[in-house]
């Protein structure tokens, strides 16, 4: 057996800059495939802006209706004060719903993505 | 507590930790196994080797400790923690997987073409990792303390020595199974004690839970700057963790790594219950704890104190073993991925030159740790993010998101966003707890945005530097994967 000498892929630059075996090259050449790229990117990003934005917002809801009703903090359910259940439980379907929506969405817009540029 | 039950316990996680460490060394035979694992690990491993490398002392004692002193103002850690992972789903994981790159320096420089970003981002990498690291020593030297009765020090140099042992044996592939593992046993050790303490509570009769809503160390309730502030810190934060980011190249393809992120963020809310649990008890059966100072040792102590006798002794082995479990894991991830960026940058990238940098990560938060000691093990983590979110976050996000970044607009930017935040850091220590203002006690409210508006503004005021390249760059990051083509 012989020994072979391992050293570290510099690939960062090779990978993200060099298309010569990349299967995407003809999204990177083509101008039509650039006005898809483009819309993928702006509809992707708008997707995470939304979410983001709308988990933002049931975030800060949380501890203002703890501050605008006043009670509801010391509300037992189960012997433990709502406020507790609130923050400490009840933000974390939030989060996996949330991830959950966007994951799905995101793959649609890649699927609609890859429809376009495959079938021009 | 019996001295003898927390050695054994700190030695059987370290022996364990070790032995898979060990197995993995069999089949890590090249470098790519070193960096990434190869990227065949599939998603439930990766998801709680994630989750393993992401809970830290922070989580599993820091965050019980702060909710016993503030109530529910601490409850937005574990929140933010969570949240954090949310925007990493949103806004960096798919795009940073088909990047390609295997550390954040080589991702910066491949997008901005430019070896000096490079520099200052491998920079920045290597502050933030040794800041972690820090906290968690900290964390160990005070299992250590509580539980055994031995001196602080010998608890970091443990867990120093079995990160050395594990990493530099096997790389990133055994560090995978290794981190796996401690996730659930992490779990667990939160768990099992907890179900016992809900039954001796439960015959003791329903306690009186009158007192939950007053501090018992007479701490101050947190203004809404300060929790937007930490909101700020933990959210963009998450997102430019080096150790956190490098798991994303152990996935096959962007989709892929969107269904792990999806994974981790079930396994993190359900984890982060057992500690707020914890918290809430403690300010009913255990207040001493914030008034002596001690509120980080709450979850080591709180079983050994509420069900008492051999069965106390065994629970409190098991809390032990899991929180040495979370040190561990949190630093072996931080020494990869530091021992990568300073392995590449200054050693050229060998096997060899990758255990030197292994060691030399270690070495020098080791120092740090022993010379300073932990006020509140959630609070200086949540400091380390606030810098992350400054330096590592806004070159992430507008490197993905916009084509107008440049090399010297990202530079300005980190520098900015780094001396801020250090600069308030620095500050925070000098004053001291008490003489800090809350705008300097949690920096990210501005200097995240000062970071984003300089690198920004300086980015259109050099537009013409814009990598040719971009166009190839983007679109690398953003368009799917072909199905059925293998990448290597």
């Amino acid at each position: 057996m012989t020994r072979v000498r391992v050293t570290a892929p510099r690939s960062a630059s090779r990978s993200l800059a060099d298309s010569s075996a990349e299967p995407r090259e003809s999204a990177e050449d083509s101008a039509v495939g650039q006005v898809f790229v483009r819309s993928l990117i702006r509809s992707q990003l708008r997707l995470a802006l939304v979410v983001a934005g709308g988990f933002l917002l049931i975030l800060g809801a949380f501890p203002l209706l703890l501050a605008a009703t006043p009670g509801l903090a010391q509300t037992r359910i189960a012997g433990i004060p709502f406020d507790w259940l609130l923050l400490g439980a009840g933000i974390y379907p939030v989060t996996g719903i949330s991830a959950w929506l966007y994951i799905r969405s995101a793959a649609r817009n890649e699927a609609r993505y890859r429809d376009l540029a495959g079938g021009k | 507590m019996n001295p003898a039950v927390g050695i054994a316990a700190v030695a059987a996680v370290s022996v364990a930790t070790a032995v898979i460490g060990f197995y993995g060394l069999r089949i890590s035979r090249t470098t790519g196994d070193f960096y990434v694992a190869s990227r065949t690990v599939p998603p439930w491993w990766n998801a709680s080797a994630i989750g393993g490398e992401y809970l830290s002392a922070a989580s599993f004692l820091g965050v019980a400790g702060l909710i016993l002193l503030s109530g529910t103002d601490a409850l937005w850690y574990p929140v933010g923690y969570t949240a954090g992972y949310l925007m990493l789903l949103l806004f960096v994981a798919a795009p940073l997987r088909r990047s390609g790159a295997y550390t954040i320096p080589d991702f910066t420089e491949a997008r901005l073409d430019s070896r000096a970003v490079r520099r200052v981002t491998s920079l920045a990498v290597v502050m933030v990792g040794w800041l972690y690291i820090v906290p968690q020593l900290h964390g160990a030297a005070l299992t250590i303390r509580t539980t055994t009765g031995l001196p602080s020090w010998a608890g970091s140099t443990a867990v120093v020595v079995v990160v050395c042992l594990t990493v530099v044996a096997g790389g990133m592939r055994s560090i995978t199974f290794v981190q796996a593992f401690q996730f659930w046993l992490k779990l667990t050790a939160l768990a099992v004690p907890l179900i016992f303490i809900l039954l001796v509570l439960a015959e003791d009769g329903a306690p009186a839970l009158a007192a939950v809503a007053t501090n018992p160390g007479g701490a101050a309730p947190a203004s809404p700057y300060q929790s937007i502030s930490l909101l700020v810190a933990l959210l963009f934060g998450t997102l430019g963790l080096p150790h956190v980011l490098v798991r994303f190249y152990t996935n096959p393809d962007g989709h892929s790594a969107r269904r792990t992120t999806l994974i981790v963020l079930g396994l993190l809310s359900v984890f982060y219950l057992f500690p707020t649990a914890y918290g809430l008890a403690g300010r009913l059966f255990a207040p001493d704890l914030a008034r002596a100072g001690q509120a980080d040792a709450l979850v080591l102590l709180l079983p050994g104190r509420l069900v008492g006798g051999p069965a106390g002794d065994l629970l409190s082995a098991l809390v032990v073993a899991g929180a040495f479990a979370a040190f561990l894991s949190t630093t072996s991830g931080l020494v990869v991925s530091l021992a990568g960026v300073i392995s590449q940058d200054v050693l050229g990238g060998s096997v060899r030159g990758f255990r030197v940098a292994a060691l030399v990560s270690i070495i020098v938060p080791l120092g740090l740790a022993l010379m300073t000691d932990s006020l509140a093990l959630a609070g200086s983590v949540g400091l380390v993010f606030a810098f992350t979110a400054s330096t590592i976050c806004p070159v992430l996000l507008l490197g993905i998101w916009w084509r107008g970044l440049t090399d010297v607009g990202a530079i300005a930017g980190m520098v900015t966003g780094g001396l801020l935040c250090g600069g308030a850091m620095v500050a925070g220590t000098v004053l001291g707890m008490a003489g800090t203002p809350p705008w300097l006690a949690q920096p990210a409210a501005w200097s995240v945005p000062a970071a984003f508006t300089v690198m920004v503004l300086t980015s259109r005021a050099t537009s013409s530097r814009v990598p040719r390249t971009i166009t190839r760059v983007m679109t690398r990051l953003h368009t799917p994967e072909r199905p059925l083509v293998t990448e290597r």
